[in-house]
């Protein structure tokens, strides 16, 4: 019983440790701005610029809406068996926007040649490092929701599994 | 209605082996056709491959041309498009086969704790792929006038067009994976109410 409550306690305490990760993440991201001067030319770079952007920070600051809301819903109402597949619709949701945004900034950063797409890291240096600790962030939450999906399976599974004889 | 898979147990105790409800059959065909979808998304953008001869300039009366092609190796986020159908497809095919090949592949009730972990990680995996193919074939096709990206899918109709295909093949693969272990997931959970509530 003491090894139930405290994989509960594991659980709620990865989901706070979420909570603050992904609103760092949207936050971050949210703030990215930044405008240069090159021979006369105004370059405004911005994270509305690019819509992976604006889905990461739309993804992140919802997964951490839930992550607040999460640990006050009771566990055994209809609400609390929901818990357990809005965790893995969150996940899917925060991977993809990671995943997106980091696709978008590689192009940023490296260009792709054979499109004929330059990259832009070269001239606004703060935002490409303001969004890329922003990734970084989002990237630590897409794992801790992974895990915490990881640990509510096991602990929903357990009663289930063929005890050792 | 006796559960399969159900081992007999000395009297008087409490079973010790998890008795594994029926398969329905609507998970099996879910999982044959996003098996079918994630496949035929990694194929279509694995072929994914167009050549434009372009006049670039002219010299005196002959005009100088250069080959332009567009593949799905030259974009990082097409290429792990294609692994993570790729992987996707291989993880349905080979749960499908447990589930015909039954129960005498397990060891210890595992299998019913790894194939849900199994396809929340093969979820994670499709949506990253998914999602960055889109948002890329998206910058393909409208460009990004901030960054003076220009738009190429006007000049390479087919390889958009094929790439467009593909992503709505992977994504429809997607969402039926999700249906699926949705409705794994409730089922085992109503598993686990029915079993504690049977043992006294």
């Amino acid at each position: 019983m003491s090894m139930a409550k405290t994989k509960n306690l594991c659980i709620l305490l990865l989901r706070l440790l979420a909570f603050g990760v992904t609103l760092s993440a949207a936050i971050a991201m949210a703030t990215t701005h930044e405008k240069v001067n090159i021979f006369m030319i105004e370059f405004e770079a911005k994270y509305s610029d690019s819509p992976a952007m604006k889905y990461f920070v739309i993804a992140n600051a919802l997964a951490s809406v839930y992550g607040l809301l999460v640990p006050f819903v009771p566990s055994e109402s209809v609400l609390g068996q929901l818990v357990l597949v809005m965790d893995l619709v969150f996940t899917m949701l925060l991977t993809s926007s990671t995943s997106a945004a980091l696709a978008i900034a590689y192009v940023g950063k490296r260009g792709n040649s054979q499109a004929g797409w330059l990259p832009i890291c070269s001239q606004v240096p703060k935002y490409c490092k303001h969004a890329s600790g922003a990734l970084a962030a989002g990237f630590i939450g897409t794992i801790i929701y992974m895990a915490i999906v990881l640990c509510s399976i096991h602990m929903a599974l357990n009663p289930l599994l063929v005890q050792k004889a | 209605m006796a559960p399969e898979g159900a081992e007999k147990t000395e009297a008087g105790q409490i079973p010790a082996v998890v008795a594994e409800p029926p398969k329905p059959l609507i998970l099996l065909v879910l999982r044959l056709l996003a098996f079918l979808a994630t496949a035929a998304a990694t194929v279509v953008m694995a072929l994914n491959k167009e050549s434009k001869t372009l006049v670039v300039a002219t010299i005196g009366s002959t005009p100088v041309t250069a080959t332009l092609t567009a593949e799905f190796q030259h974009t990082p986020a097409f290429v792990f498009f294609v692994v993570a159908n790729a992987v996707a497809s291989f993880h349905n095919l080979l749960v499908l086969v447990l589930d015909f090949c039954g129960q005498k592949l397990d060891y210890k009730g595992l299998r019913l704790l790894m194939i849900p972990i199994l396809d929340m990680m093969v979820i994670a995996l499709l949506s990253g792929g998914a999602t960055a193919a889109a948002f890329m074939s998206e910058l393909g096709k409208n460009g990004n006038s901030h960054a003076r990206w220009n738009k190429i899918c006007d000049k390479f109709n087919t390889f958009c067009d094929h790439g467009g295909g593909a992503l709505i093949a992977s994504f429809i693969g997607l969402g039926l994976l999700l249906v699926i272990a949705v409705m794994s997931i409730i089922t085992l959970q109503k598993l686990k109410i029915t079993t504690c509530q049977a043992v006294p």
